[in-house]
């Protein structure tokens, strides 16, 4: 397979210093994100990222399965991450690369780990039967920031996302076709956000929000930092790189808590609008045969 | 859930790919990518004409047998209309990523599903051919493609096309035929019980989606009209596409 082409020297010297005057070559401040959209498929779970030129796709979906026998209580939750020869010709079918190894590993962190989805909600009957949910996250087009636009997307499909309703009435387990009853939503717990930093310099000393493909190619390190809107960090990855003042670290953990309460609610936003689209005469709400809850997420 | 009425298509959606297009029609929705001609592995490697790789990637879960099966099926008619003999010993690739399918809301799918599914064949079919032409490899000549399902109503057999999930499932037979823009048979599948006399009834419908002549100025197309025209105009639409590009293409000339 070709390998990706590298930037010339020219090119990097020429990126690195326009960054040195505070300059990036679209032209955006230092700490701004490029347009972040959203777009919902027609099936629920299906979320649509543009981050620029960066363009993820993540699809929930639920199956029935059994338990693992060390965990008869909980659901399945798995999120699956790979880059196809779409992304990059230089990506091949069936042969990981770093980078999807780093984002899967990341994801994971992110979203189950920091236990956003209630696995324990998944299961139907201890031991023997649960909700298997899995995420799938294609990436479309890949034009630096994969880690932030991946996350978006899979936090939106999971928050789209609607199983099957069921029901367990002596002893038996029924699960509803939608045609019989709606879906209902999942037990969503917190919404976490990555937000990637890379630095540049041979101190790291110049810190800039989400990078380019070929910002992302001569820089020097990055720092992910995943949080919620309510400020509670769920994880930090800092791999390799060169080593960054804990006080600088303290100010990007900062500016990544305005911009992942600006992510929930763009996400906020676009949810009920979505919601708003499908609800056409009104009925959803009267189909609906979940209960009462009062969310906060 | 919305199916969309008339076929939708964008091309050159992906940024860094050589050519790409998004199509959607009856529910199904693919984005497809085309990289070529490039490098090709030591193992494809052809010495008089380029190899041509489609991958087919399902939303959800893995790909497997399936997509393996409409993968072998995609890449044998798509060698045929593009000139692969022009680019010796480099592959053309095509990665088709199927977004959006239609659900059956009266059952509840599994994920994984081995049965062969014909009715997204010419949503990949038709996107394929899209990308190609977004990105510009020569062909001999375009092609459309279209599914038909012969489904038993009453005692008499009435044939639907571009059918929905439910139509495959009462469906006795499934076909899914592609022409070229030459008005030539380029693919034939079919799946279930049927006779000569309905494969041939199948063909007729299917190559009057496909091959509908173009409507000229002088209202040739009057003819046709009222005649059972049912389906979508594919030919046309197109062509229509291809055009609406290039004028967005060449605005500033």
């Amino acid at each position: 397979m070709p390998r990706e082409a590298e930037p010339s020297l020219n090119e990097k010297q020429f990126v690195l210093q326009a960054l040195q005057d505070s300059i990036r070559l679209d032209g955006r401040e230092l700490e701004q994100y490029r347009p972040l959209e959203l777009t919902f498929g027609d099936q629920y779970g299906v979320a649509d990222v543009t981050l620029g030129k960066t363009r993820v796709l993540a699809k929930a979906s639920a199956e029935l399965t059994v338990p693992y026998a060390d965990r008869p209580l909980d659901g399945i939750f798995n999120i699956a991450t790979e880059l196809s020869p779409m992304t990059s010709p230089a990506f091949e079918v069936n042969r990981p690369t770093e980078t999807e190894v780093l984002i899967s590993r990341l994801l994971e962190k992110t979203v189950r780990r920091s236990g956003a989805l209630d696995t324990e909600s998944l299961c139907l009957v201890a031991g023997q039967k649960c909700w298997s949910i899995r995420v799938d996250v294609h990436v479309l087009s890949h034009d630096g920031n994969l880690i932030d636009a991946a996350c978006f997307a899979v936090v939106a499909a999971l928050r789209h996302f609607r199983k099957p309703d069921t029901s367990m009435e002596g002893g038996v387990l029924t699960v509803y076709t939608p045609a019989e009853r709606e879906p209902v939503p999942l037990s969503w717990l917190h919404s976490p956000f990555c937000v990637t930093w890379s630095f540049f310099g041979e101190d790291g000393d110049i810190a800039v929000l989400d990078a380019t493909w070929m910002e992302e190619q001569v820089s020097s390190g990055s720092c992910t930092i995943s949080l919620n809107k309510h400020g509670e960090i769920c994880q930090i990855a800092k791999l390799g790189g060169v080593p960054v003042e804990a006080v600088s670290l303290l100010q990007c953990t900062n500016v990544a808590l305005i911009k992942a309460k600006d992510m929930s609610s763009k996400l906020d936003r676009w949810l009920t609008e979505d919601a708003k689209r499908r609800d056409k005469g009104g009925l959803l709400a009267e189909l609906s045969a979940e209960n009462d809850r009062v969310p906060d997420i | 859930m919305t199916v969309t009425a008339a076929p939708e298509a964008a091309l050159g959606v992906l940024p860094r790919a050589d050519g790409s297009a998004k199509y959607s029609y009856a529910g199904y929705t693919v984005t497809a990518s085309v990289n070529g001609p490039i490098e090709a592995q030591r193992r494809d490697e052809h010495p008089y004409e380029a190899h041509v790789d489609v991958i087919v990637r399902p939303a959800a879960g893995v790909g497997a047998t399936r997509e393996r099966h409409l993968e072998s099926i995609l890449q044998s008619s798509l060698t045929q209309i593009i000139l692969v003999k022009n680019f010796p010993r480099s592959l053309i690739q095509i990665v088709l990523q199927v977004e959006d399918t239609p659900e059956n809301d009266y059952v509840n799918t599994k994920l994984v599903q081995a049965s062969l599914d014909f009715a997204i064949m010419p949503a990949l079919f038709q996107t394929a051919v899209l990308a190609l032409l977004s990105a510009g490899v020569p062909m001999r000549a375009t092609a459309t493609a279209t599914a038909v399902a012969l489904v038993s109503q009453d005692g008499s057999k009435t044939s639907v096309v571009d059918p929905s999930p439910r139509d495959v499932e009462i469906a006795q037979s499934v076909h899914v035929l592609a022409f070229t823009s030459q008005d030539e048979l380029l693919l034939a599948e079919s799946e279930g019980d049927f006779t000569v006399k309905e494969w041939d009834e199948v063909y007729e419908t299917a190559k009057q989606v496909c091959c509908r002549p173009v409507p000229t100025k002088e209202g040739m197309e009057m003819v046709l009209d009222d005649e059972h025209t049912s389906g979508p105009d594919l030919r046309h639409f197109l062509r229509s596409t291809m055009e609406q590009k290039v004028a967005s293409d060449l605005h500033w000339k």
